[in-house]
């Protein structure tokens, strides 16, 4: 498949200017009043030397805007991601949040497709009938509910009401473990925010599942599918259904820039220490460092999810290739 | 002919009364509030910290800090609709700028503009607002602060109007009925502009009410997160202070966010409605 | 001659929101082996519908409301849809309009016409693609081992609406339904497809039918017509006599609408829209686009009457009009 491997060079590079566009917008950003350290200093009354000078380092500060930000891009590139103004190495800190953080998204992503996908196929081969109704209107109202606000109902409800689950952190910091064991304690912290994540990614992909499969459903290749003798679960669940795939797919791959994105609230509200809520802490301290860091990173996994993602779609479409 | 198929939309409708509903309270909401906004009243007349349903001086409850929540839903409003509404402004505005030009002109320009969009879908979006946000707080004169947030929505939600502002002109360009009537004279480039616009405005529309919805929840998510305006009534602000105390105040935290699931519902609802009412059906 | 199928008094309907359309209001014919049938009307006259009624694939909203459909005297009008399934394809196979998209985009040729093969017939797979590249081969397509691992959309539409018509083959169907096979082709293709569909009806001893709007296809290809007008039949006769003497209005507003090289004719378009069928016009459907319409044909529906011959008309002033086209 030649034409697959040339799309996937063609994808990687278009990967370089985004890369480039992203650090130019921080960058700028924080140099946005001049001297950075005048925001930092917004964020924390006294610096000692040793942060004073660290964070010189890391923003160049001696140097021309121009040249400031070649050398920290630099830097970056070499994996140089400076020194967080509070907890030491950004880049030995940022691994751990990384995972924290996928510890969430990924499971969801998974249950959520597992689930939206057939619920989205019912809903899209029963229209009209209640069935399809119900459907179509849980989702709207999923869709429609800010998600971390559904975490803090949850918390009410299950935590503070019924005990049946902590409400915070990703692990109890010391005994008693809940339900027995350290693991069996990590799943109980991981329930109400996985379940969260999961509601709402169910109805994104409902939806769109739904809306797909209408479409495709109304296509001639379907009736003459039908037409010429196939079974209907070959129809549905191999033409149908690949055809209806695809595009969700595509959205799938792009919202997972969103689900990560999502993650700051959503992680604050159940102090998840994974990247989103260490973005919130680190901006709010002002700790410009490990701010820049995580947005780069979160940037350049938003990037490798679509990149995966469209991989995908060119390999199922084989139309997609020619472009 | 399209505005028949809306009126039978059941969803649609609801979702155009939701939205009246909304933007009628929003607007006329602050002469009922009973108290001005961030008003701490009840702490100095013996209200705070009141649950729901058991003052009708304070139906919702009150916040610890004596903040009235009925109240604060009500100004909360305005802040809200002012925020999701400009915000959609500005980026459509700048959308079917930018779309129509990529479109129409095409060529090294119209692939430049194309580019530029296709970097901001990859962009994490949110994260970048919130920094943006949190940086311009610090920079940016008290008061001014929605606004700010405004500015930020507008300038990272034109990329979706303008990739759609672009597809839809593409698409009419080709059909040969313009073909035909480019063909025919220039005289007729009026209707040629005409028809084109009809055709971009119909998505365009229902885009600009789910975008609507969608800033109302980024602005949310941006007030709980304490990059907003403190100084101003919003939904978010409130469900962060029903947040910080959650254990003793969860009405704080409940009713604001049903406020935001209600208006962002109307706004979908409406998006869908209109979506279905404006959407050529396959006659059978 | 023995009867392939028969529709007595098909009525189907599809309830959407916006009202109750009906889309087949009482139709029936008979296709008999040996004679290909062409089915005439402006789109919209349940052409279509009609076809896809008899062999069960109406989607949904649609549904059928009443009529019998017999195939070689068997009823299928109860069948289960795995019996249904043992028709379509193996006994009846149907091509549709438009081969630009007739074929699923996202699966090679060969994948689509070995899945039809092997739905009827218990092979393995490299017999099925053997009997794909053979199928291919008889519709005439150049390279067939090649083109069988190739994708539609790199194929041009006259070599996807033969592969169309090699999938509906695939089952060795004793009837085949070309829908409106040549409208979506240029016209020098259009000639080929047509070339090949008579070949194929002779060669493989398959009955032909024809859905079409254009006459001079008819003229070409049946030796049997039934026209279709908003749902109903407006008459039905032999191609020859439906060229000669055509009972119905409509039937010759068809004709005059026909374009021709071999003498000057203008051509009259038939004035009007297709009605709207939630809420026909009262009385006789053609009524409000009828150059010869009176009171009676608003008040009553016209029967479908056996006017001897073997021909039928649904007109109530047939007998007065004298509809010959002028020499």
């Amino acid at each position: 498949m030649g034409s697959l491997g040339n799309y996937v060079i063609r994808r990687i590079l278009f990967a370089i200017p985004v890369i480039i566009a992203v650090s130019v917008i921080t960058f700028l950003i924080t140099n946005a009043a001049g001297n950075p350290l005048q925001i930092v200093k917004l964020g924390t009354k006294s610096m000692t030397a040793s942060q004073l000078a660290s964070l010189e380092a890391y923003f160049h500060l001696n140097q021309p805007i121009y040249i400031r930000y070649f050398l920290w891009l630099n830097d970056f590139i070499h994996g140089n991601l400076g020194v967080s103004l509070y907890s030491g190495s950004v880049s030995a800190r940022i691994v751990p949040w990384i995972g924290t953080t996928l510890e969430l998204q990924i499971p969801a992503l998974f249950l959520a497709l597992l689930i939206g996908v057939p619920i989205g196929i019912y809903s899209a081969r029963h229209q009209y009938s209640k069935g399809d109704y119900a459907i179509t209107s849980a989702a709207i109202f999923g869709i429609s509910m800010p998600t971390f606000w559904i975490g803090i109902m949850l918390i009410i409800v299950f935590s503070y009401y019924l005990h049946w689950l902590p409400a915070f952190g990703a692990i109890s910091a010391y005994p008693p473990y809940w339900w027995g064991s350290t693991f069996t304690d990590a799943i109980a912290h991981a329930i109400l925010p996985l379940s969260v994540l999961t509601f709402v990614s169910i109805a994104t992909i409902t939806r769109l599942t739904r809306v797909n499969m209408l479409e495709v459903l109304r296509q001639d290749y379907i009736l003459a599918a039908r037409a010429s003798g196939l079974s209907d679960r070959t129809v549905i669940y191999k033409h149908a259904l690949k055809n209806a795939i695809t595009p969700v797919l595509t959205i799938v791959g792009l919202s997972f820039g969103t689900l990560l994105a999502g993650a700051p609230a959503l992680e604050t509200t159940f102090s998840w220490p994974g990247l989103g809520f260490a973005f919130v802490n680190a901006a709010t301290s002002l700790d410009l460092p490990t701010v820049l860091g995580i947005t780069m990173i979160i940037t350049l996994m938003v990037l490798a999810a679509n990149i995966i993602t469209d991989l995908a779609y060119a390999f199922l479409d084989p139309r997609v290739r020619i472009t | 002919m399209a505005w028949r198929r809306f009126r039978k939309n059941k969803s649609a409708l609801i979702g155009a009364a939701i939205v009246g509903f909304f933007v009628f309270i929003s607007v006329y909401g602050v002469f009922f509030a009973p108290y001005p906004p961030r008003s701490f009243y009840c702490l100095f007349n013996g209200c705070a910290n009141l649950p729901p349903f058991t003052n009708w001086a304070h139906p919702l409850g009150t916040e610890t800090s004596g903040i009235d929540v009925f109240s604060e839903i009500l100004h909360g409003a305005l802040g809200d609709l002012y925020v999701g509404v400009a915000a959609t402004a500005i980026s459509v505005a700048i959308g079917l700028l930018i779309g129509a030009l990529a479109g129409y002109k095409g060529g090294p320009a119209g692939a430049l503009l194309l580019g530029t969009t296709q970097i901001f879908f990859v962009l994490p979006v949110l994260v970048i607002i919130l920094l943006f946000a949190r940086i311009g707080q610090l920079l940016v004169a008290q008061g001014l602060g929605l606004t700010l947030i405004v500015v930020i929505l507008g300038i990272f939600g034109w990329p979706t109007i303008a990739f759609v502002t672009r597809g839809e002109i593409l698409r009419i360009k080709e059909l040969e009925f313009v073909q035909a009537a480019r063909s025919l004279g220039a005289s007729n480039t009026r209707i040629l502009f005409r028809h084109i616009l009809l055709n971009v405005l119909s998505p365009l529309i229902v885009l600009s009410s789910l975008l609507v919805a969608g800033n109302i929840l980024t602005e949310v998510v941006i007030s709980f997160l304490g990059f907003g305006d403190p100084n101003t009534s919003t939904w978010g602000l409130l469900i962060e202070e029903g947040f910080s105390y959650v254990r003793t105040s969860w009405w704080v935290a409940l009713f604001p966010g049903l406020a935001v699931v209600f208006a962002v519902l109307g706004f979908n609802l409406l998006g869908d409605g209109l979506a279905d009412a404006l959407n050529p059906r396959i006659r059978e | 001659m023995g009867e392939l199928l028969r529709v007595e008094d098909l009525r189907t309907y599809f309830y959407t929101e916006a009202g109750v359309v009906k889309a087949v209001d009482g139709v029936s014919f008979t296709v008999n082996e040996g004679e290909p049938l062409g089915l005439v009307g402006e789109s919209g006259s349940g052409k279509t519908v009609t076809v896809l009624s008899a062999m069960g694939i109406v989607a949904r909203p649609g549904r059928i409301v009443t009529g019998k459909i017999f195939f070689r005297g068997q009823e299928l009008t109860h069948n289960s849809e795995s019996e249904m399934r043992k028709i379509r394809g193996k006994k009846i196979g149907y091509v549709s309009q438009d081969p630009n998209s007739s074929l699923d985009p996202l699966f090679t040729i060969g994948n689509q016409l070995v899945e039809v093969i092997r739905t009827h017939f218990q092979v393995s797979k490299d017999e099925g693609w053997e009997r794909g590249i053979k199928l291919l081969k008889l519709v005439e397509i150049p390279e067939a081992e090649t083109r069988m691992r190739s994708f539609p959309h790199e194929l041009s539409g006259g070599m996807r609406q033969r592969i169309a018509i090699a999938r509906a083959l695939a089952g060795e169907p004793e009837l085949l339904v070309a829908d409106e096979p040549t409208t979506n082709l240029d016209v020098t293709i259009q000639a080929q497809v047509l070339e090949l569909l008579k070949t194929l009806g002779k060669d493989l001893q398959m009955s032909l039918v024809l859905i079409t709007h254009d006459m001079g296809l008819i003229a070409e290809m049946t030796e049997r017509v039934i026209v279709l007008y908003a749902g109903k039949v407006a008459e039905e006769a032999t191609t020859r006599q439906v060229f000669q003497t055509p009972k119905h209005p409509y039937t010759s507003a068809l004709l005059a609408s026909v374009p021709r090289l071999d003498r000057k004719a203008t051509l009259v378009p038939i004035g009007g829209g297709i009605p709207n069928l939630i809420t026909p016009p009262s009385g006789c459907r053609f009524n409000p686009r009828c150059a010869y319409a009176k009171q009676i044909c608003v008040d009553q529906v016209p029967p479908l009457e056996d006017i001897g011959d073997r021909r039928t008309v649904a007109c109530h002033r047939w007998k007065e009009l004298d509809l010959r086209r002028s020499a």
